[in-house]
């Protein structure tokens, strides 16, 4: 068991290498000049020659890779932002707590709405119910968050006037943001509830436990959902992902200042340094989500738990 | 009939040759059926799109601005006095040909990915695997994001954004798919001939993984179509002129209170298509899951 | 366990807040569309920072909102020859930090900024060995050659007065911490992203600020900032989008200020990347060929009027004398058939930046209407530093054939509106992206910059506009207009046409 668990935790660090030099070469081939940037439109060929240097922009490319990556994983240190000098470690924490928030809040609900659905559907399957919940679900994925947001808008803010279009300081602010990250999650995971727990209730032992006698809530709720869960767990892990990349644009229809706004504006401006550190900050935090969550599908998968034992 | 219960039979036995699987699969499931049909009306809108759109794609009219919608612009007219039905139907060919092209370029890197590695196994296959490890660490609309921020929006690198991101995923489906159909008899038996690796890839375990490609491939333009609409959105897109229903989602926003038709129109049209790409990827995916078919 | 914590932090954070609002104190909370770079003003030169640092930083000079120039922190200059300028400096002045101002402070500013890059075209005339200390209270500059803008550019933002303690003692963090003016508002926190605190400065020199607590909330989207103001989370709402225009008007309770600024916005045709824009005709029929009326009326709501030359009218230096291009499609065509290109047949390339969204607009009614002409255009959107970077180029990489831009004559004198546009050694690095060049232009713009006798300074600059506009290096489109509003409750606030508006005297009501 723990054998597996460090090697999960040993495999990350690869990972989050590659990850950094996929990051960083995309970056680097951009065809920004970061010393005029710096500089601004006055700037003489003496002084952008200097700036390069000292910024160590004229060195090889793997120089400047290990560099980089050096000071991520060795000082945590992200580098500075070529617009405002602000570290850019501290710019992503100042707004992660918004970020965490609206996806925390959105996998919640995603889970707490679409488990249910899925195990509706499940219980009878293709019936009305059944077809109409996945229909609900089909509509679910394709749906675009930015729109459904801008909708919700339209609807629910500047009609009805219940909630407020923008910000993210107070509870009545968050209602419109999270319904519209997590729809698409909701229908993913309703999608996987059906059919995990379709496979598990045509399973053995939950057939012998119907055949003793135990009434059909019971097996479902007790046996049935327990084991069907394994699968759904996976999925809310990826979905993570998909919410991250989300709430890009999420917040920025909503005007939350988070990650994803941080984002758009550096790359709006140009801030490569903060546009590499962002995408790869989320990327880890992404990679280390994927990681918890295998392994608490260690535990409660008997499979690999017997594996490893 | 007739033909009919000898497909089903044909599809219990595992005797259809893969092409009649896919038509199979696509007539069993309705929804599959329905999003065929609207993927059908979609390429004919964006082929003929010159002679269906009421009016032309950049045909301005500064006197007629942001008019709600009438007989003459059935959907309203946009901050240029362009006809919002006609950039919506040019937008159906924009959309397409980013779907389409990112997928292809997606699946022919992918699916060589996923061929060599689930066939060869061995030193090549970790490694194509662990390389694809990382690129599935990076949430795929953002790796799009870094790279379209990196070398500037506009068609091309859009695309190009996009495949690259969607590489990994169909490296990892054919792959499995390869390693299923490779544990099989009649490869083992072509190996036992003499078959040269190159022709038993093409001439048996292509042809069999055709059915995961064709559900990936759908599932792909549908997320294809939305990362577009969505890095026209955040402004990331291509330039104003061209009809992009993210694009045009975006720069509608900003008459939201007054014009809400600019918002409304746009993003419908990218829901059903992306609704059409799911069912038709959904509906055959689940025809092909034995478990489905029995229920 | 950690998420609820975490979500009582928030809750608790949140009452904390509230709890602030609701003392006696008044905060007025004005919401501006971008964030601010830096308070280090030689680090940056942008209107979002300018707008709060004239809250928090004072000038030697003042430019009043009819653009005459009164005493700032100096209350007497006088020219003393050798192209230098002797200041008396106001006795009675402490920076935030509890220093007494003084001359000292003065000159340590202006050497730390003729080292800055970003603020050359504003400072650049300064000779840092001509600044002299004479005594705590007078202090004399000298620029390198005769700069006949040289008091007005003392009123720029970029010259705000800096405390030498406060500024070493932040260090590399100037600017995002430990700013020290000497305004009558001083820092408090800077929520990057989200909002600048300022709270009112207890021993400012002036009149003290009217309202307590000064709160800049960054909100990108316009018609948000207009929601904002409807619902009274926000007393004043800076740059409304034309697109809103409508929506404030329509408001009993919202009051819409706008008024002209210093700025104007061109098509910029480019000499040096292609052989069509050459040709005196071409440029003439494109000219024509622009509805600058339609564009302002449809575009941007009837903010802004048509330009008849590259300054407008609030400028020293302006010739009311020029006659607008009209829009008329037939002289346009009559003009293309006598250029070496009749029929058009050519492609120009359009550069315009992706943060303006009606710039954006304009560039695509240019591409459709030139495609009139048969001149087929493609349409190059680009992020702002980059399409900066593209039409800055020099002459033998250039490619940006056609592009849109905006130029704000800050200082009000026609030396900063010609000078770096069109004299040919201004080059597209400061500012000349057509790569335009007119012997006499040259001349005349020397003259004006070099004389201080304003009546020949005038004449030079009317002489050179008129050659300018037969020229037509630029297509003129509209002067830009400031467009604010506020709420109920909110008085005395006055726009003032650099862009950035003090807030001092503004009260609030309720």
């Amino acid at each position: 068991m723990y054998r597996y668990i460090i090697k999960r935790v040993l495999w990350l660090f690869p990972i989050l290498l590659g990850v950094t030099f996929i990051v960083f070469t995309i970056l680097y081939l951009s065809p920004g000049d970061a010393a005029s940037l710096i500089l601004g439109e006055q700037a003489t060929q003496e002084s952008l020659e200097a700036l390069r240097n000292q910024l160590g922009l004229n060195d090889p490319f793997l120089v400047q890779f290990f560099r980089y990556a050096g000071d991520v994983f060795l000082r945590f240190d992200l580098g500075r932002s070529y617009i405002n000098n602000r570290e850019v470690l501290g710019e992503i924490l100042q707004r992660l707590p918004n970020t965490i928030l609206l996806a925390s809040l959105s996998i919640t609900f995603a889970a707490l709405a679409g488990i249910p659905l899925g195990v509706i559907a499940a219980k009878k399957p293709n019936t009305a119910v059944d077809n109409g919940v996945m229909a609900l679900a089909l509509f679910g994925v394709s749906m675009p968050t930015f729109w459904q947001s801008l909708i919700l808008i339209i609807i629910f803010s500047l009609t009805l006037g219940w909630f407020p279009s923008g910000g993210f300081s107070n509870p009545n602010q968050w209602v419109l943001p999270v319904i519209a990250l997590s729809t698409a999650s909701i229908g993913n995971i309703a999608r996987i509830t059906r059919s995990s727990m379709i496979d598990v209730l045509d399973q053995d032992y939950i057939r012998t436990a119907r055949s003793k006698g135990l009434s059909k809530k019971k097996v479902v709720n007790s046996h049935a959902l327990r084991n069907a869960l394994i699968p759904v767990v996976t999925v809310i892990g990826l979905q993570f992902g998909a919410l991250m990349g989300g709430a890009v644009l999420t917040e920025s229809v909503f005007s939350i200042n988070g990650l994803g706004v941080l984002m758009v504006n550096s790359i709006r401006t140009r801030d490569i340094m903060v546009v590499q550190g962002s995408v790869l900050f989320v990327a880890f935090m992404f990679s280390i989500v994927n990681l918890i969550v295998d392994i608490l599908y260690s535990f409660i998968d008997p499979r690999i738990r017997a594996q490893y034992k | 009939m007739r033909k009919r219960e000898k497909l089903d039979q044909l599809a219990i036995s595992g005797s259809l040759t893969p092409w009649q699987e896919v038509r199979y699969a696509i007539s069993k499931d309705n929804r599959a059926l329905i999003g065929l049909a609207f993927i059908a009306i979609l390429v004919f809108i964006a082929i003929f799109a010159e002679f269906i759109a009421p009016y032309g794609m950049r045909e301005q009219n500064l006197q007629n601005v942001l008019q709600a919608p009438t007989l003459q612009h059935w959907l309203g007219t946009d901050d240029l006095g362009r006809d919002v039905l006609s950039r919506i139907i040019f937008g159906t060919r924009t959309s397409l040909v980013i779907g389409v092209s990112a997928v292809s370029i997606a699946l022919a890197i992918g699916g060589v990915l996923g061929l060599v590695s689930g066939y060869f196994k061995g030193i090549i296959d970790i490694l194509i695997m662990r390389v694809s490890d990382v690129l599935l660490a990076i949430p795929s609309i953002l790796l799009a994001i870094a790279i379209v921020a990196s070398f500037g929006s506009g068609m091309f690198n859009m695309i190009v954004a996009i495949a690259i991101g969607n590489i990994a995923i169909f490296a990892r489906i054919i792959r499995s798919s390869v390693m299923t159909v490779t544990e099989r008899q009649f490869i083992e038996a072509s190996h036992a001939l003499g078959s040269s690796h190159f022709r038993i890839l093409t001439k048996h375990i292509l042809p069999n993984v055709l059915s995961p490609i064709i559900v990936q491939s759908s599932l792909g333009i549908a997320f294809a179509i939305l990362a577009a609409a969505g890095l026209g959105f955040i402004g990331l897109g291509l330039e104003a002129s061209v009809a992009e229903w993210g694009l045009m989602l975006s720069s509608g926003r900003a008459y939201i209170r007054t014009q809400t038709y600019l918002t409304i129109y746009p993003g419908l049209a990218i829901m059903l298509t992306i609704l059409a790409f799911n069912m038709l990827g959904d509906g055959i995916r689940d025809a092909f899951d034995p478990k489905m078919r029995d229920r | 366990m950690k998420k609820l914590s975490f979500l009582a932090l928030v809750l608790l954070s949140f009452t904390a807040l509230s709890a602030c609002a609701s003392s006696e104190d008044t905060i007025l909370v004005v919401a501006s569309g971008a964030d601010p770079v830096t308070f280090d003003m030689h680090a940056t030169n942008d209107i979002a920072t300018a707008r709060i640092a004239r809250q928090i930083y004072e000038t030697l000079v003042l430019q009043s909102n009819d653009l005459e120039l009164l005493p700032g922190l100096a209350t007497s200059w006088s020219e003393i020859g050798n192209n230098t300028f002797e200041f008396k400096l106001r006795e009675d002045v402490v920076f935030h930090n509890g220093d007494p101002f003084t001359a000292a402070d003065v000159a340590y500013t202006f050497r730390r900024a003729s080292e800055s890059p970003t603020i050359g075209h504003i400072i650049g005339a300064i000779d840092p060995d001509k600044i002299e200390v004479v005594d705590d209270y007078t202090i004399r500059i000298g620029t390198k050659y005769a700069f006949g803008p040289f008091i007005t550019h003392l009123a720029h933002p970029a010259t705000s007065i800096k405390n030498q303690r406060a500024v070493e003692e932040a260090g590399e963090d100037y600017g995002s911490q430990g700013v020290v003016g000497t305004g009558p508002f001083q820092f408090v926190e800077w929520n990057v992203g989200e909002k600048v605190v300022l709270e009112r400065f207890a021993d400012y020199w002036g009149e003290p600020a009217q309202v307590a607590n000064l709160e800049f909330r960054t909100i990108r989207e316009s018609n948000v900032r207009v929601i904002g103001l409807e619902n009274g989370e926000i007393d004043i709402a800076y740059d409304v989008a034309p697109s809103d225009i409508p929506v404030v008007t329509g408001n009993p309770e919202l009051t819409l200020i706008n008024t002209p600024n210093l700025g104007a916005e061109y098509l910029g045709l480019n000499w040096a990347s292609n052989p069509y824009l050459k040709d005196a005709n071409v440029r003439k029929a494109i000219a024509h060929m622009i509805d600058v009326d339609s564009i302002v009326e449809a575009i941007y709501n009837n903010v802004g009027t048509q330009m008849t030359g590259p300054i407008n009218s609030s400028v020293f230096g302006y010739n009311p004398n020029i006659d607008p291009v009209p829009y008329n499609e037939q002289m346009a065509q009559d003009f293309l058939a006598a250029s070496q290109w009749p029929t058009g047949g050519f492609t120009l390339r359009l550069y315009v930046g992706d943060n303006n969204a009606e710039r954006i607009r304009v560039a695509q009614v240019v591409q459709t209407q030139l495609e009139k002409l048969g001149i087929n255009v493609s349409l190059n959107q680009m992020e702002w530093g980059a399409f900066l970077a593209e039409t800055r180029k020099p002459a033998e990489e250039s490619v940006a054939d056609l592009f849109m831009l905006g130029w704000t004559t800050v200082t009000a004198d026609a030396d900063y509106g010609l000078y770096p546009l069109f004299h040919s050694e201004s080059g597209p690095a400061g500012g000349n992206r057509t790569f335009y060049s007119n012997p006499r232009v040259d001349e005349l713009l020397d003259l004006g910059r070099g004389s201080i006798d304003q009546a020949v300074r005038l004449q030079a600059y009317q002489e050179a506009q008129a050659i300018i506009a037969e020229d037509l290096p630029w297509v003129f489109l509209q002067t830009r207009e400031n467009v604010s509003a506020y709420g109920a409750g909110v008085e005395g606030f006055e726009h003032h046409p650099m862009g950035s508006y003090p807030l001092a005297g503004v009260r609030k009501t309720n």
